[in-house]
């Protein structure tokens, strides 16, 4: 099929009311999401994603694509008017954002955090359109050991997710892991902790462990401190951004945009750790730069560009390998896979025409980002008027349909609850939830993918090393170790140091 | 809770979990053909290998633990510490969780969730009680008319009463 065969195909997926109409709500969905603090895009996503079951495949990936894109920048509003970030991904937006909606101008703020938003969305969606097919071509010749390999090296991307502890980080993912043991084997089908409950020989629903793992767990932290969320919201100020201030600032933009497709198309680090390094490159190249901190305009813009750079690019390793690039990929794969979809090389051979209609979708959710943002804006107002204390039961509602919906089966509601209680047990531990989930989808194919080769293999090790594509999966994971436990090693001894230096 | 504390108690749980598993759960729960000639393909080699790392996992904790600093450190527990009310909601919350679960079959999802909002809205103290009682009866129904009549999903009816 040529390109343009292909694009036309991708044209005739999406070119109905349904999917814009499915994208732009996506959109406002994401944005009221990212923008209540303790909600967040994960959040969103996940809630969300029950929703589209009963939808074409390509409708309801469209949505949560809305949801997604939608969800980064919503993250910016609370950080700007209230100094808390709706995503982490949003933190860096604060160091400008908040000091410029003391000043009165909070509007401009929200304003730049937008254009910057949008511009980097359209960079990002660029590069996965032009580097996720190269790359998907090249895994075309990937078999079990390469495989093998590749999720091996994508279990590494925990450390990205790890937050302070990379010990608990690993503890998580192992739990992750073994709860993906649970049901028949892949290969004898025999039971592996099944308890001979015929609900738990399909193994545990992924949807109830993810929505169990990341939304019950608010609704607990809900319960045990009902007023935490208690804070007041700031007003928009007179001052509008200016297209003036956008072209000072396109530099910056377009820099952190890089830097967030760069550190996107890398499964595990993350929208945060991007926002921050486009942060630092704008200030230590701004002409301004002893007003970052104090309320520059370029700051906002470069954090804002930084952390939506990366959405478009997580999609380059889950469409061309069927690696999640983070949290929010993760789940989204649920919805592929709900649809009898794998991401991975050969969804660019077997489903070409909706890999296209997705490009298109993802560029045509830029411009229905920048008019959904320019409302949500101004009706922030309103979205922070929503009692969180009636807000909270109704998430558990909807949990309660969407988990139930999947398979039509009660037990999986309490699955939903008990991984509730596992996430919230580790919330208080401060054990991260994002490498058991990603453990948790990676598991089943590192064991499949490792079995299968040793099977085609007959039983011999050497398998994992055949080739130019195995070799260049193992130098990588070594270095990424290496870099981890150096990471860990000056990190303890910055830790030790401290006290010292405090005393 | 102190960092060291922190780490030293999941390093000892993880270190339990592991032993429980190699000793217990794997031998008495995982299932393999006797006939299997080479361990790396048992569908318990998997399991084993997690479990030891898990206890792996358990021992660096334990010496990260050793190695912290002791000292105060602020996490949920301590900024949220609510006293006993807090542990009172929560068994509540356990309790509606398990209600939810013991009603869906004979009640229907619907009445179910409509109970399970109310309840959670006044256990989490809502300043607006007329509120959340419409939404308990609004969002369910709502929720409903989604599901069973657009997605074609069978949603629960149970004993009593039927919605069309």
């Amino acid at each position: 099929m040529s390109f343009i065969d292909s694009l036309m195909a991708g044209l005739s997926l999406v070119a109905n009311l349904e999917s814009f109409l499915a994208l732009a709500g996506g959109v406002a969905i994401g944005v009221f999401g990212g923008a209540i603090p303790g909600m967040s895009a994960t959040m969103a996503v996940a809630l969300t994603l029950p929703f589209t079951f009963a939808m074409q495949p390509i409708t309801g990936i469209l949505l949560l694509l809305g949801v997604y894109k939608g969800g980064i920048f919503g993250g910016c509003i609370p950080a700007i008017l209230i100094k808390t970030p709706g995503t982490p991904a949003s933190s860096a937006t604060i160091l400008d954002g908040y000091p410029m909606a003391e000043k009165g101008e909070a509007g401009r703020a929200l304003g730049m955090a937008l254009w910057a938003s949008c511009t980097a969305d359209v960079i990002s969606n660029l590069a996965l359109i032009v580097f996720a097919g190269w790359l998907a071509s090249f895994a075309l010749s990937f078999g079990p050991p390469e495989f093998f390999t590749l999720i091996l090296f994508s279990l590494t991307i925990i450390a990205g997710v790890s937050g302070d502890s990379l010990l608990r980080g690993a503890l998580s993912a192992i739990l992750g892991l073994l709860l993906a043991t649970v049901g028949l084997d892949l290969i004898y089908g025999t039971n592996r902790f099944t308890f001979g409950d015929p609900n738990m020989m399909g193994g545990l629903n992924f949807i109830a462990v993810l929505i169990g793992l990341f939304a019950i767990p608010e609704v607990l932290a809900m319960v045990w401190h009902p007023t935490a969320h208690l804070g007041k919201a700031r007003s928009l100020g007179n001052n509008w951004v200016s297209f003036d201030d956008y072209k000072k600032s396109f530099r910056s933009i377009v820099r952190g945009s890089l830097i967030g497709v760069f550190l996107g198309s890398i499964p595990g680090i993350g929208a945060a750790p991007s926002a921050f390094l486009s942060y630092s490159e704008a200030r230590r190249k701004s002409k301004n730069k002893p007003n970052f901190g104090k309320g520059e305009v370029e700051g906002v813009a470069a954090s804002e560009a930084g952390n939506n750079g990366v959405a478009g690019a997580t999609l380059i390793p889950l469409l061309a390998l069927g690696v999640p690039g983070d949290v929010i990929t993760a789940i989204i794969i649920g919805a592929f896979m709900i649809h009898g979809l794998q991401p991975g090389p050969m969804m660019f051979v077997l489903n070409v025409d909706l890999i296209y209609g997705l490009f298109i979708g993802l560029i045509v959710s830029s411009i229905c980002l920048f008019f959904v943002g320019s409302v949500a804006i101004k009706g922030f107002k309103y979205v922070a008027d929503v009692p969180k204390r009636l807000l909270i039961p109704g998430v558990l509602v909807l949990c309660v349909y969407g988990v139930y919906a999947v398979n039509n089966n009660i037990f999986d509601v309490g699955v939903m609850f008990a991984m509730g209680w596992v996430g919230y047990a580790m919330m208080r531990w401060r054990i991260p939830a994002a490498p058991f989930l990603i453990a948790f989808i990676l598991g089943p194919l590192l064991e499949d993918n490792f079995r299968q080769a040793m099977l085609m293999s007959g039983s011999d090790w050497k398998v994992f090393f055949r080739g130019p594509i195995t070799w260049f999966f193992w130098t990588v994971t070594a270095i990424t170790i290496f870099a981890i436990v150096r990471m860990g090693v000056n990190a303890a001894r910055e830790g030790r140091n401290q006290p010292e230096k405090e005393s | 809770m102190s960092e060291r504390r922190l780490q030293m108690q999941l390093g000892i749980g993880a270190c339990l979990a592991s032993a429980f598993l190699i000793f217990a759960a794997i031998p008495n729960w995982v299932a393999a053909p006797s006939n299997i000639k080479n361990i790396l393909l048992s569908p318990m080699f998997w399991p084993y290998v997690l479990a030891g790392c898990t206890g792996v996992v358990g021992l660096g904790l334990i010496a990260a633990g050793y190695r912290t600093a002791e000292g105060p450190s602020e996490d949920f527990v301590d900024a949220h510490d609510e006293g006993m009310g807090a542990w009172v909601r929560m068994i509540g919350m356990a309790l509606i969780m398990v209600g939810t679960m013991a009603l869906m079959p004979r009640l229907g999802m619907v009445w179910t969730s409509m109970l399970c909002f109310a309840l959670t809205a006044f256990l989490v103290k809502t300043r607006h009680p007329v509120a959340a009682v419409i939404c308990a009866v609004v969002l369910p129904l709502v929720l409903y008319a989604f599901f069973a009549h657009v997605a074609g999903v069978a949603i629960p009816q149970g004993n009593f009463v039927r919605l069309p």
